[in-house]
């Protein structure tokens, strides 16, 4: 990205790295190739939507001031972008609530993750797809196989559950020195260590803990 | 062969295009059912012949038990089968609201004679769901689907498109065949409809 050599830059590049859109971008990316529904950004949302109600008022009164045409259009531009990527963030967030609404629905963990809106639909979208199964398969099966959930009474656990695959493979570069431990705790030790801007490509599940406190991004 | 039928319904599935519709096919869902309830009265009848013989049926572990054991497994099967044949169903009609349009009316006449009526409730339900958290968030969501390149793109229309429709200020004819140049947010809805495409290059 930006060269490092010059004076300077790495001051412009940290300022550049904290503003609005960038972390908006990084929230939208990482988002995009975790396999599982991460934190939600409420805060970063709440001044996006500020920042773009601003930016449109803003160009209507350029509009209405008779400002270049073209100074407009760049600035329409700009804030297009700005939408797609917010909007493109919340609706990456509720595909994979379809995507794994049962299991959202009864980990903790990722109700904990959800806005208040994304739990409401979360709620609807779950209810949506037990009655349509219900009505479409389940009420024509023997009694004891009825569950959405399980694949008969006699399962102990739910195990009719789509959850994410948290194995699988991203992509990412870190921001930070990190060393982190290759295998499960009771595995045979074996750490990795990344210098700051390394490249790599590796289990979801190593890196999840250091995604979540921001030394590491998914691309 | 116990469990074929749940089989054949999944093939039937994945052998059509992918994220396309196929009719429900109805004839082998219902055949695939009917063989759950026949796995059920065999299992039922090979339990009450244990109970007869004055067997403990849970703890029991002969011809019988695995005979019942065989059928519990096709049953499962069948039902795995079956949800993943409606789930995977699912999936296309919920990516239909996204990409397509939250209205059922919105949907190309072609598409709509392959849902079920329970698959068109739920159509609706679930629009309702993404309306609902739009109407919430304050944003449309099931727009902006590709990212912004430009702010205006060259559309040809492929249909008539009879009402006037109004861009910004103006009203303008959209016959037939004829080219437009025009913001790329305002065309997206016919885009999706297949009543525009866009011209690159």
């Amino acid at each position: 990205m930006a060269s490092t050599s010059e004076m300077g830059s790495a001051d412009f590049e940290t300022l550049v790295s904290t503003s609005d859109v960038e972390l908006l971008k990084r929230a939208w990316r990482n988002e995009k190739a975790a396999p599982e529904i991460l934190q939600y950004e409420a805060a970063l949302v709440d001044r996006a939507k500020e920042q773009i109600e601003l930016v449109e008022e803003t160009i209507e009164e350029y509009v209405e001031d008779g400002i270049d045409p073209l100074v407009v259009s760049l600035y329409q531009m700009d804030l297009d972008r700005t939408q797609f990527l917010l909007r493109s963030y919340l609706r990456v967030r509720l595909l994979k609530i379809e995507k794994f609404m049962f299991h959202n629905h009864k980990s903790e963990e990722a109700q904990q993750r959800l806005s208040e809106q994304e739990k409401v639909f979360a709620k609807r979208c779950a209810g949506d797809l037990e009655k349509h199964f219900e009505e479409s398969v389940l009420v024509k099966l023997p009694e004891n196989y009825q569950s959405v959930l399980k694949q008969s009474l006699i399962s102990e656990v739910d195990d009719m559950v789509p959850q994410p695959h948290l194995d699988t493979f991203v992509v990412c570069r870190s921001n930070n020195f990190v060393s982190l431990n290759l295998y499960e705790e009771g595995e045979s030790p074996e750490t990795v260590e990344m210098e700051r801007g390394d490249l790599y490509f590796i289990r979801y599940k190593i890196v999840r803990g250091a995604i979540e406190s921001g030394k590491i991004d998914l691309i | 062969m116990y469990g074929r039928k749940g089989y054949q319904l999944v093939k039937d599935f994945a052998s059509g295009e992918k994220g396309q519709l196929k009719p429900f096919n109805s004839k082998l869902f219902d055949e695939a059912v009917e063989e759950c309830d026949q796995n059920h009265h065999l299992i039922q009848s090979l339990i009450r012949k244990m109970q007869q013989e004055g067997l403990d049926v849970q703890n029991n572990r002969n011809a019988d038990h695995y005979g019942a054991l065989i059928h519990h497994l096709s049953l499962i099967r069948n039902k795995r089968c079956l949800m993943a044949y409606v789930y995977n169903r699912a999936e296309i009609v919920r990516d239909l609201a996204w990409r397509v349009g939250l209205e059922l009316l919105d949907l190309p006449s072609e598409i709509q004679e392959k849902l079920t009526t329970l698959e068109k409730e739920y159509f609706k339900n679930h629009s309702v769901a993404i309306k609902s958290y739009m109407g919430k968030v304050g944003i449309e969501l099931n727009v902006d689907m590709v990212p912004p390149k430009d702010p205006y793109i060259k559309v040809r229309v492929l249909d008539d498109i009879d009402d006037g429709i109004v861009l910004g200020d103006k009203i303008t004819n959209f016959s037939r065949h004829s080219m437009h140049f025009v913001k790329r947010t305002d065309a997206e809805q016919y885009i999706a409809r297949g009543q525009m495409e866009e011209l690159t290059g």
